[in-house]
């Protein structure tokens, strides 16, 4: 009795082992050339000065996975984004996401990258069905991005005002 | 590999990816998860063990017993003699019963329907069940009844890892009330609370003493205590719209103390 659970254990094992590569080589299959090139090569990664004037920073999260994303623009004075930086805590769908979003801003007007969507990250980084959220996620961080740069630039248009 | 290990260092990888996460951490948990699932699939080698990882699939599991009536998990006549049977097994010939898929998790483990459940009175009931229903007391029986031991099992097995951890047990509660996490960013998050979890998570990556990181984890495993008492109190009351903000911050940081977790193990 106690032999044959002894077998069988390491018949578990065995399948076990089995199994299991053959998972992660279907799952590593799964995930495009172009995903991982991002996340082992990120692009951009890091911080701008959130408190200067032509840095517009965004910080977006998704609740049904606990990501957070962080993506920073600076604007030159004709309106060009200059650079961008990000830093995400996420999966590497969300990684490869952001770090392809800093890549798309920069060089583009305000306008310009306020027309990057989600579903033109999703296609340039071939994501399946299940990870289009965090194109989403990238998406909607360069929206806050942009609209946070916007608001500074306002409140700056309204002081100007207010000394003249 | 190694590139992949360090940017992960710097930037934390969420363990639902699998393919990377199995690449850079390769943790024996991980494994352990894929095994469990497989096997549950398999059945031929069922594990005693359960997973303390949450697999990701649970939020995306859309219950089928948002409108579960009671009497239906009681009502069933056995498919052997036709006697009423319970959840598990027949009243009268006492052979094993096929799952019963309009029963709770919480019937299923007999317990209360609440969140604040009672955590070893829980394992005391699944060690309770597995020993009647493994796998392996049906090797001598029929076809039938060992492929009925083999989903109730697996069964059992899921809905004991559901409820075990607050997080899978605040998710299920919510979706037995229809209330899911909406997928994409959520507009209606704080930004100072997303702040607070980002610059946390900054803090976590930049760490390099164990010491760091067990601060970081005292602090994460205090704010889950205070957010799951929170959520408590908000299901008792039925104020699902609280439940569902607090449980998006539960994830936030359960995903944080996984880091705290994958992290001290680095260090060793």
């Amino acid at each position: 009795m106690a032999l044959s659970s002894v077998g069988k254990c390491f018949s578990s094992f065995g399948l076990f082992g089995r199994t299991l590569t053959g998972t992660e080589a279907k799952a590593v299959c799964c995930y495009h050339k172009k995903v991982v090139d991002h996340y082992e090569n990120p692009r951009n990664v890091g911080s701008l000065d959130k408190n200067a004037r032509n840095v517009g920073t965004g910080l977006v999260g998704a609740p049904a996975c606990g990501d957070v994303m962080k993506l920073q623009i600076q604007v030159d004075e004709n309106g060009k984004i200059v650079d961008a930086r990000f830093k995400t805590f996420g999966c590497g769908s969300a990684i490869a996401s952001s770090s392809l979003a800093t890549e798309w801003v920069k060089g583009k007007s305000v306008d310009e990258a306020l027309k990057i969507k989600n579903t033109e990250i999703a296609k340039e980084l071939c994501l399946p069905p299940v990870k289009l959220h965090c194109s989403m996620l990238a998406e909607d961080a360069i929206k806050a991005a942009l609209a946070d740069y916007r608001l500074k630039q306002k409140d700056e248009e309204k002081v100007a005002e207010a000394v003249n | 590999m190694n590139s992949i290990r360090s940017f992960c260092v710097s930037h934390g990888v969420h363990r639902y990816v699998p393919s990377l996460q199995s690449l850079s951490v390769g943790s024996c948990a991980a494994a352990r998860a894929r095994f469990i699932s497989n096997s549950a699939k398999n059945n031929r080698d069922y594990p005693q063990v359960h997973t303390n990882r949450i697999p990701n699939r649970i939020l995306k599991l859309q219950h089928p017993t948002s409108n579960f009536c009671s009497s239906s998990a009681e009502m069933r006549s056995c498919w052997s003699c036709g006697s009423p049977a319970q959840l598990f097994f027949c009243s009268a010939c006492k052979i094993i019963q096929p799952p019963n898929h309009g029963a709770t998790y919480f019937q299923i483990l007999n317990c209360d329907q609440t969140f604040a459940v009672d955590v070893p009175e829980l394992q005391r009931r699944y060690l309770e069940l597995q020993r009647s229903l493994h796998p392996d007391n049906f090797s001598l029986k029929s076809p039938t009844e060992q492929e009925y031991s083999e989903k109730q099992s697996a069964l059992v097995n899921k809905a004991y890892r559901t409820l075990q951890k607050p997080v899978p047990r605040a998710v299920y509660m919510l979706q037995l009330h229809g209330v899911r996490l909406q997928e994409g960013t959520d507009a209606t998050a704080d930004p100072n609370f997303l702040l607070e979890v980002m610059e946390t998570n900054e803090k976590l990556a930049e760490s390099r003493s164990p010491e760091e990181v067990d601060d970081i984890g005292q602090a994460v495993r205090e704010t889950l205590k205070d957010l799951t008492e929170q959520m408590n109190t908000a299901l008792n009351k039925g104020d699902l719209q609280s439940a569902r903000e607090l449980l998006a911050r539960m994830k936030y940081f359960a995903n944080l103390e996984e880091k705290v977790k994958e992290k001290l193990t680095e260090n060793l």
